[in-house]
């Protein structure tokens, strides 16, 4: 099994520069996850890695070889819209699909069926894609992006638009594949799914790579600067903290509250406030701040410096 | 292992073939237009083989123009003797008696005066012409035989003279057929440019309909954007060929029916022809001319329909990837479509004219050819060099649109969204991919 390796890349189309500058690494046996809001430039970069696009400098390679139509034959995609031929059957739509692969006509033919029995679908071979219910058809797909058993795998947006069965499904295969040593590429700018899923991270705003690393090396670098609170009783201290300046709180609920300690805060201080103010305190934790945070802080201080560049 | 383009080739032209409505359409294709053409000539000869209409009452004042009105009136119009009123027999066409009356003053004989034919419902345009030239020649005839003009000059004045058209040929002359060829060329200018629109449209709804479910994203991840254009094109296009040359066979098949089928309905007698004359001499006795279509037609034809689609389909391919829904195509379809109707606004000056230069010439450009030339190819002995050097441009045409076409194809199937104006779209064609 092999690298990923986008080097430097540029690709500007019209008058937008999509992607700018953008190098990451990923390797086999762990998830990058891609982040990133949209127009952050994910799907660019992930059409560069299919080869559907070619950067216009810079270099996408893996396995040490510039990538190509053989680097697509290794290739598993699950685009972030998706979408079959509505009239083909199922079995055939698959083995055409593998064959496009490089797959023999045969060796799709079986390796269909399995996956069919694997996804235990394969009453459906011979009914038209279009007769399909939405989740039976995200199925199809997933068996689509495996069938040819590819060494390189990049799902965008993975979990947008599936069902809760299919969730799990898809996370499952996810993780199997990991442990195959199979290169994974997850994109997302749903924060909490690639904090469940990923092992590294690159996140990416306006076309440029803004952080990258390992998640948990990621997240002990920001510290445990984050507390979580479970309480009964008045709610109202929290708005006097926020107030006076020691926390910001990223959410809130009747129970409960997670905030960031702001200013040289101590948790201790926290807790005091929170002892003093409600009937009971059932939750007192300090973590590390959830990705979603982190996130905010870089893209809004890259966002603050462009800013300030831009006024100079 | 296959070339991506073999595979995506066969399963476009597999997944069409079999479907049930290709194969509807090509087999009843024909029956539809062969009754299309031929209800309307068989209701009409139904309708004049009325012999079951009311007879005609005359009202004949020169008493000796009947006998000879009801000798040619024959079965089709029943001329009888009016034996009551004017008033009655308004009465009596009204009642349904008669089909009308007919009344013929005693001055046609001198010359003057005129007919008149009373009925009760209007309309049979054959109707009024035959009653027309019936009166007409009974009153002509009688007037001969009351100047007592020679048998001579009367056989003169029915005389008629035709002229037969021949055509001078290396092979010695023959008779020339202009009209039947004419006919042809219509018939195959107008099949090629209904076969190239019909399937340049299907290439381009199955272009949209990849990028609108948006499967094409995992098509392109797996094989070059200019390789499933290409298979597409082929495929529909091998498809188109499959329904043409089942409808060529069909259609000689039909031509070599007709003549046995005609014969069972023609009496061999009837135009003096001996009965065991060949089917032949009887068929041309009757005036009936079955074409025979020469191969070498028939197979430029195929070549020149080939070369139009490919080079047409390509470019709706072009337009069909630059957006969502096939509404949205129509302002694009100008640039593609006007090319293909032009060659339908100059058949008539072809037709007239079919060895000369402006014929000559736009028979020669790319776009225009497949039908053109065909259709001069129809008319008029076209050398084969002229037909080999012009499918060669068409097919060096095809080069630069594919070329074209897939430039502009590999950026408009990512592009959602508002569809482009002409001009955008010509932009993308120097867009790196």
């Amino acid at each position: 099994m092999a690298t990923l390796i986008v080097d430097h890349v540029h690709k500007t189309y019209g008058d937008t520069k999509a992607v700018n500058d953008v190098s990451f690494t990923a390797e086999p046996g762990r998830i990058l996850g891609v982040l990133g809001p949209n127009g952050a430039g994910k799907t660019s970069t992930i059409r560069m890695i299919t080869n559907m696009t070619i950067p216009d400098a810079g270099s996408v390679t893996y396995d040490g070889r510039t990538v190509g139509p053989w680097s697509q034959r290794r290739l598993g995609y699950l685009p972030e819209e998706r979408g079959l031929y509505k009239d083909l059957r199922v079995r055939e739509q698959l083995v055409y699909l593998g064959q496009l692969k490089g797959m023999h006509q045969k060796e799709a033919e079986a390796r269909t069926q399995h996956w069919l029995e694997r996804f235990e679908a394969a009453g459906w071979g011979d009914m038209k894609t279009d007769e399909l219910s939405k989740g039976m058809q995200q199925k199809v797909q997933f068996i689509a992006t495996l069938l040819h058993d590819p060494s390189l795998l990049i799902f965008d947006e993975p979990f947008s638009g599936l069902d809760p069965i299919n969730s799990d499904l898809l996370r499952d295969i996810i993780l199997e594949l990991r442990r195959d040593d199979r290169t994974i590429l997850f994109a997302s700018h749903r924060m909490e799914q690639v904090e469940q899923l990923c092992d590294d991270i690159c996140l990416m705003a306006k076309g440029q790579v803004v952080l990258e690393g390992a998640l948990r090396e990621i997240k002990q670098q920001f510290g445990k600067n984050t507390i979580i609170v479970g309480f009964e009783g008045d709610d109202a201290f929290l708005d006097q903290l926020e107030a006076a300046g020691a926390v910001r709180i990223h959410t809130r609920s009747t129970h409960r509250a997670e905030m960031r300690l702001l200013n040289g805060t101590s948790p201790r201080a926290v807790l005091n406030a929170t002892l003093e103010a409600v009937d009971e305190l059932h939750h007192f934790e300090r973590v590390e701040p959830p990705l979603s945070e982190i996130f905010v802080d870089v893209v809004g201080r890259t966002q603050s410096e462009e800013r300030t560049s831009v006024a100079a | 292992m296959h070339h991506p383009i073999w595979i995506i080739f066969k399963s476009e032209f597999l997944r069409r073939v079999r479907s049930k409505a290709f194969i509807l359409a090509t087999l009843l294709a024909p029956v539809g237009m062969v009754a299309l053409f031929a209800l309307p000539a068989v209701f009409t000869f139904m309708a004049l083989d009325g012999s079951d209409d009311e007879p005609i009452a005359v009202v004949d004042e020169s008493n000796r123009l009947l006998p000879s009105l009801q000798a040619r009136g024959g079965e089709r119009f029943r001329f009888v003797e009016a034996t009551a009123s004017r008033e009655a027999l308004a009465d009596s066409v009204h009642a349904g008696v008669y089909s009308g009356y007919l009344v013929l003053p005693e001055t046609l004989l001198q010359g003057e005066g005129q007919a008149v034919f009373y009925r009760a419902e209007g309309g049979g345009v054959t109707t009024q012409a035959r009653m027309q030239s019936l009166v007409n020649q009974t009153v002509q005839d009688q007037r001969l035989a009351d100047e007592e003009v020679p048998a001579a000059i009367e056989s003169i004045l029915a005389s008629s003279t035709s002229v037969e058209m021949r055509r001078l040929t290396e092979a010695g002359d023959q008779a020339d057929q202009t009209f039947v060829y004419s006919l042809i060329g219509y018939v195959l200018a107008f099949t090629i440019y209904f076969a190239v629109f019909i399937y340049g449209q299907y290439v381009m709804q199955g272009v949209i309909e990849e990028k609108s479910s948006r499967v094409v994203e995992i098509v392109v991840s797996s094989v070059r954007p200019f390789q499933l254009l290409m298979g597409k094109v082929l495929g529909i296009g091998a498809m188109g060929l499959v329904q043409m040359i089942t409808w060529g066979v069909l259609v000689a098949g039909a031509l070599a029916a007709a003549g046995p089928v005609l014969m069972l309905f023609i009496d061999p007698a009837s135009y003096n022809v001996a009965p065991d004359a060949s089917q032949e001499a009887v068929l041309d006795a009757a005036g009936i001319t079955i074409p025979s279509l020469p191969l070498s037609l028939l197979f430029w034809t195929l070549l020149f329909f080939l070369g139009g689609y490919l080079l047409y389909a390509s470019l709706f391919a072009a337009v069909g990837s630059a957006v969502e829904r096939v509404q949205d195509a129509q302002s694009l379809m100008y640039p593609v479509f006007i090319p293909l109707l032009i060659p339908l606004l100059v058949l008539g000056v072809v037709i007239e004219d079919p060895n000369g230069t402006l014929s000559t010439v736009l028979s020669f450009i790319p776009l225009f050819a497949p039908i053109l030339m065909v259709l001069r190819a129809a008319l008029t002995d076209v050398a084969t060099w002229e037909l080999i050097a012009s499918w060669s441009l068409v097919a060096l045409s095809f080069v630069a649109t594919i070329w074209i076409a897939s430039r502009i194809y590999r950026v408009g199937i990512f592009m959602y969204g508002k569809p482009p104006s002409l001009r955008e779209l010509l932009r993308w064609i120097t867009y790196r991919p």
